[in-house]
């Protein structure tokens, strides 16, 4: 990663200045060793402090909707997932496809600081280096291999799509999807809670629920809340307001899980920023398996110009409300 | 001082259930947050940082003020209320030291009746802090984590195989002489182990990544800070989420509102975050338009107001906001910026 990491601050350097973008969109190197957060880049100066390692998991598109954005020609850094996201946008007509220049780049899978921090290896840690399919975490007295699927992310262990879908220019070699785990689990959360009782399965997020504490940032983060104004911001809103109330949980997510259905790009990161560990993944990727059922096989964010099964009409979609009993399939 | 074996705390917990609502660190798929015990919870003493601080518990997230009903002509106020005693266990030094800070604000004239009852209803027994993690900056705000703050009722120390306890004040020492039969006098042996255990967390905090930074060399004035060009940065990648201030031990900031059932309604308060954009929100519009004053708002409220009115800073280096911001916007970075960091390594 530190090759491709000195080719990308070179293309962003040129990129500047040159004037083909205003503004870069990337990831800087906080104070501590999982800490590479969102940065903005608009002089070609300022580049030395990019990064590209590991820890560089916060999609950026999302920051194309800021109002300081408009009007500008914004560059930004993709991952596979977060060109989903960025599809998904344009597809929402949220943002215009021509203002931004993407530069691509695949990604073997993000490292999870909190499972970095269970398995104890974050003490004294100098750094982390990557060799094969190994990861040697290096502290003050030994080095220590890690296989990628101890420490990468859950959503980085059930990535389908590590490689830009799109991309103006692509920085460094595509990697084969075999090098991740695959597809295949990534249901099998859901199958689990579908095998569950009505009664048992409603205690399951009932109790799930009850731990959020309404942070909204499941919400802020997620590139499939986009709109201008969120339903949840409306203080006249009689349904749902700041109380930390059992029913008002409930609403706030299954208001959320729908508004979602169909756009979620499976991007997983409303479960990365949740504090409280809720897996809202369970619930979106229900609702993914459900329209796959219902609709046939479908990526929100892989092709922008198909249009999602829930906002098309055809003669042969399965009604459910009228075919099968009361929204259920039959069977 | 004293002290109780590990093998007893469950026979300590039922004890304490039995004239208290008990709250203690408990893990619930690997996430640690002061909760509820009860037989069989998973209890966690060693994991440092819970996810939410124990704040919740003093100062609930939603807290019902009054219930009013309407007959006929008649309106009926009823005052809510009326805690319950309960017991925190496992309070880490910085979460008392927070609990100090609150008290400041809610305690100060004119006193919140609500939080008064809550401190005056809660034991909070505090938990030494033997391994601060990187995210920990505890000491750049005086707090020592191989001791409990004054605030604590009872100080605990983890030595392996037993905690060792001492009453830290009168609360404390009922409670200890309730307990006196499950306590066990501490030999000198374990004497000199805690003053080691003490060292060791001294050596600890020497070798950790925050250390050096200290609030007190931030530079400049109110208003020097506020018109500080830094903010104009930072800002930009905030979410405007209220994860950090919800997970922050210090924030309170709280917004008052009613259920409206028409014939019958509550009125209550809850946490509120100045990260939000109706946060304050008057009938002529928001005084804060832009994501970048309240990002200042949080930050000048921790390093700036809260010291011009009460002589501290409102954050006790707990770490949480380090660790837990989706896009690494923390205290550390803004008290860097300003100029908060010594040089000497
Ligand atoms: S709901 Fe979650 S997984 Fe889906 S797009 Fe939003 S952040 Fe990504
Ligand atoms: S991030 Fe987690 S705690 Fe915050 S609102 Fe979303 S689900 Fe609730
Ligand atoms: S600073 Fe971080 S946690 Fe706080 S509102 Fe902004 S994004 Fe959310
Ligand atoms: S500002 Fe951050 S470090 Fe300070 S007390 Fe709050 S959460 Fe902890």
């Amino acid at each position: 990663m530190e090759k491709i990491r000195e080719e990308i601050k070179e293309i962003v350097r040129q990129a500047l200045a040159s004037k083909e973008v205003d503004l870069i969109l990337a990831w800087e190197k906080g104070q501590l060793w999982y800490d590479s957060y969102p940065a903005f880049f608009t002089e070609e100066q300022g580049v030395d402090s990019l990064v590209w390692d590991q820890f560089c998991v916060n999609n950026l598109s999302k920051y194309l909707l800021d109002d300081g954005m408009a009007g500008q020609k914004v560059g930004i850094l993709v991952k596979g997932c977060d060109t989903l996201a960025f599809n998904q946008l344009v597809q929402d007509n949220r943002i215009i496809r021509d203002n931004v220049v993407l530069y691509g780049l695949p990604c073997s899978g993000m490292i999870d600081p909190a499972k970095v921090r269970r398995e104890g290896l974050d003490r004294g840690l100098i750094k982390i280096k990557k060799t094969g399919d190994q990861l040697i975490f290096v502290n003050k007295e030994q080095q220590i291999k890690v296989l990628p699927t101890q420490v990468y992310y859950d959503k980085c262990l059930t990535c389908h799509y590590p490689n830009p879908v799109i991309y103006d220019r692509l920085i460094g070699e595509k990697v084969a999807n075999e090098t991740l785990a695959t597809h295949a689990g990534r249901f099998s959360a859901v199958e689990e809670l579908e095998e569950l009782s009505t009664k048992d399965r409603f205690a399951y997020w009932d109790q799930q629920f009850s731990k959020c504490i309404r942070c909204l940032a499941c919400r802020n983060i997620c590139p499939a809340c986009s709109c201008e104004q969120c339903t949840f911001d409306d203080s006249e809103l009689e349904i749902l307001g700041k109380a930390k109330e059992n029913s008002e949980d409930k609403f706030f997510h299954l208001i959320r899980a729908y508004h979602v259905a169909g756009r979620c790009v499976d991007c997983g990161e409303c479960s990365r920023v949740c504090p409280q560990g809720i897996p809202l993944e369970k619930l979106n990727r229900k609702l993914i398996k459900d329209i796959n059922e219902l609709y046939g096989e479908y990526q929100a964010g892989l092709d922008p110009s198909i249009k999602g099964p829930l906002v098309t009409y055809q003669l042969e979609d399965t009604d459910t409300f009228t075919a099968g009993e009361r929204g259920r399939k039959q069977k | 001082m004293k002290k109780i074996a590990k093998d007893r705390l469950s026979l300590l917990w039922p004890r304490i259930a039995l004239n208290y609502q008990l709250f203690l660190p408990i893990a619930e798929e690997k996430v640690v947050n002061f909760s509820r015990w009860e037989e069989g919870a998973e209890v966690d003493l060693a994991t440092l940082k819970t996810a939410n601080s124990p704040k919740d518990i003093i100062f609930p997230q939603t807290e019902t003020y009054l219930n009013f009903k309407q007959e006929g002509k008649r309106l009926e106020l009823e005052m809510a209320g009326g805690r319950k005693d309960y017991l925190v266990f496992g309070v880490s030094p910085c979460d008392v030291a927070s609990i100090n800070l609150l008290d400041k604000v809610f305690l100060d004239e004119p006193v919140d009746q609500f939080y008064q009852e809550g401190r005056q209803k809660g034991v909070i027994i505090a938990r030494a802090c033997l391994n601060p993690a990187e995210t920990c900056f505890c000491s750049s705000f005086k707090i020592n984590p191989a001791l409990a703050p004054a605030g604590a009722d009872i100080a605990t120390w983890d030595l392996g195989d037993s905690l060792l306890w001492e009453a830290q004040s009168e609360k404390g020492k009922e409670l200890t002489a309730d307990f006196d039969d499950l306590l066990e006098e501490v030999s000198r042996e374990e004497q000199e182990r805690l003053e080691q255990v003490k060292t060791g967390i001294a050596d600890q905090l020497k070798d950790l990544p925050l250390v050096n930074l200290d609030p007190d060399l931030i530079e400049g004035g109110l208003n020097e800070i506020f018109a500080s060009e830094i903010w104009e940065h930072l800002y930009r990648r905030c979410l405007g989420c209220a994860m950090c201030t919800y997970v922050c031990p210090t924030c309170h900031c709280y917004d008052l509102k009613d259920y409206d059932g028409n014939k019958c309604g509550e009125r209550f308060r809850c946490w509120d975050s100045c990260m939000f954009s109706d946060f304050t929100m008057m009938a002529h519009g928001n005084p804060r338009t832009t994501q970048k004053e309240r990002v200042r708002q949080r930050f000048m409220h921790k390093l700036v107001y809260y010291p011009n009115n009460y002589q501290a800073y409102a954050c006790v280096g707990c770490g949480r906001c380090t660790e837990k911001c989706p896009v690494s916007l923390d205290m550390v970075k803004v008290i860097k910026k300003l100029g908060g960091e010594r040089n000497e390594l």
